[in-house]
């Protein structure tokens, strides 16, 4: 994916991001690190339309994020699955796929079966998200993001509030994602997955970009912070 | 104890202490005097739940209205609501109708006092229905409404099928506990000469003499139109839950 970041800036309170610059043309999956409060939810957001930065602006593919036809052809996992909770797993996805996308209600169901057998959900696809284990609810909200057939999914610590197992499931089950042709951006604190998943790594330290390379340059961080942050997470 | 057994037992309880109660008495304890004042009572029960209905409906609607105002850009409407509901909290429904029917009633030039009286009820319960708007509506979380944004939901879509089906349902048992406190609150209307439940069997006690005995017909009468509504609120609530 083409991607190009130029002067982004970010303020709640305080700065959140600094003047950030990028620009990479050629990779496909990439792969946001650092410690908490580092600005990496704000950053990702952004790059999904979904927060206005303070200053700046964000290209992806050519298209400014805030066009409505860039908006369309995005996924996003969130932290917490964000499913709707008055909704089964396939009426999360049909409901998308029929008012916003224009799908047949026959359609969207069939839709929403496919890509919850796809995530391994073929046998829970009626019931209500409160009734499936967190892992089950983040992978059915994967197939809700992956439903719309987007370029490019993004994915917000996708894992955060599982335990080590459901973690594992939920990873697998990206990975699997692979063969699909996507384009992925997300934020993650499970290393190994940095290293299978993402061909771009950046580590972001207090709102700033602090380094950035090929997943290698985490067996080999330079700057002080990214040092730190390694031998935190290993 | 099972749950079912506990309420029965419960019941038994309250029955026991009412027999108790009665078999106390050494007055004289004349139900049958009210038999001939059956329609009155009833017209009395009639009108009791029309105007409880209505103002249910009518400050359903204001409550709304200020819901929306008190969460309005413009602050002079969120100031206005947040005046308007300090007055009312400390304001006594009786008051209130008084008022209503008597001065701000005449001051439009209507003198209905049937429809002051309710306009009264509305009035003084809008607040309150405002504030389970509240509630419901800040019970959807940020990131709901972060999902809809990112499918590219319309407003109108956001609120027909995502919101207001979640809201519902938490709306539901507040709004029904609103409902009973207009119910009872209806009874004094019977200020205005207005012929609902409390006022039919004031009117009924003057003639027959027998005070007791038409309170405890009122209580029952009351507790008939209350009870089977809280129950259904019960049903509701756990039919609806998340």
């Amino acid at each position: 994916m083409k991607l190009e970041i130029k002067n982004l800036s970010h303020t709640y309170d305080v700065e959140v991001i600094k003047n950030i610059n990028l620009n990479l043309t050629k990779y496909k999956s990439i792969a946001i690190i650092g410690v908490s409060g580092s600005g990496k939810s704000t950053l990702i957001r952004m790059m999904s339309g979904l927060e206005k930065p303070s200053i700046g602006e964000i290209h992806v593919n050519g298209m400014n994020v805030f066009d409505e036809e860039y908006r369309k052809s995005i996924g996003f996992v969130f932290q917490s699955h964000n499913l709707f909770p008055h909704l089964t797993l396939k009426r999360n996805i049909s409901l998308v796929l029929e008012k916003t996308r224009g799908f047949s209600k026959e359609d969207a169901d069939k839709t929403a079966l496919k890509y919850l057998e796809l995530l391994h959900l073929g046998d829970q696809v009626n019931k209500l998200p409160k009734n499936v284990s967190g892992g089950q609810a983040q992978r059915a909200s994967i197939a809700r993001a992956l439903s719309i057939n987007p370029n490019i999914i993004f994915l917000d610590e996708p894992t955060a509030s599982l335990d080590p197992i459901l973690t594992y499931e939920v990873l697998t089950a990206v990975e699997e994602l692979k063969g699909l042709g996507k384009e992925f951006i997300f934020v993650t604190h499970v290393m190994s997955f940095v290293r299978d998943f993402a061909d771009y790594v950046i580590f972001m330290d207090k709102g700033e970009i602090v380094e950035q390379g090929t997943p290698e340059i985490m067996d080999n961080p330079k700057h002080e912070s990214f040092i730190e942050f390694m031998k935190k997470v290993k | 104890m099972n749950k079912k057994l506990s309420y029965v037992a419960a019941i038994l309880t309250i029955v026991a202490f009412i027999v108790f109660i009665v078999l106390r008495q050494t007055s004289k304890f004349d139900i049958n005097a009210y038999e001939s004042y059956s329609y009155l009572i009833t017209t009395g029960v009639k009108n009791t739940i029309l105007v409880s209905i209505i103002a249910l409906f009518g400050s359903l609607v204001m409550g709304f209205v200020f819901y929306l105002l008190s969460i309005s850009k413009m602050k002079y409407f969120v100031a206005l609501v947040d005046v308007f509901t300090e007055i009312i909290y400390g304001t006594p429904l009786l008051v209130m109708i008084i008022v209503t029917a008597f001065l701000i009633g005449p001051a439009f030039g209507s003198f209905s006092r049937n429809v002051l009286g309710v306009i009264a009820l509305i009035i003084y319960m809008t607040p309150y229905m405002k504030n389970v708007y509240k509630s419901a509506f800040s019970s959807i979380s940020r990131d709901q409404y972060m999902a809809m944004d990112l499918f590219r939901f319309t407003p109108f879509q956001r609120y027909r099928y995502i919101i207001i089906p979640q809201v519902v349902r938490i709306l539901m048992p507040p709004m029904m506990n609103n409902f009973s406190l207009i119910i009872k609150g209806s009874a004094l209307l019977n200020v205005l000469s207005f012929t609902e439940l409390y006022y039919a069997i004031r009117v009924a006690q003057s003639q027959t003499f027998a005070f007791v005995e038409g309170y405890i017909i009122m209580w029952g009468l009351y507790l008939l139109i209350t009870i089977p509504l809280s129950q259904a609120t019960k049903w509701i609530e756990r039919k609806w839950a998340i």
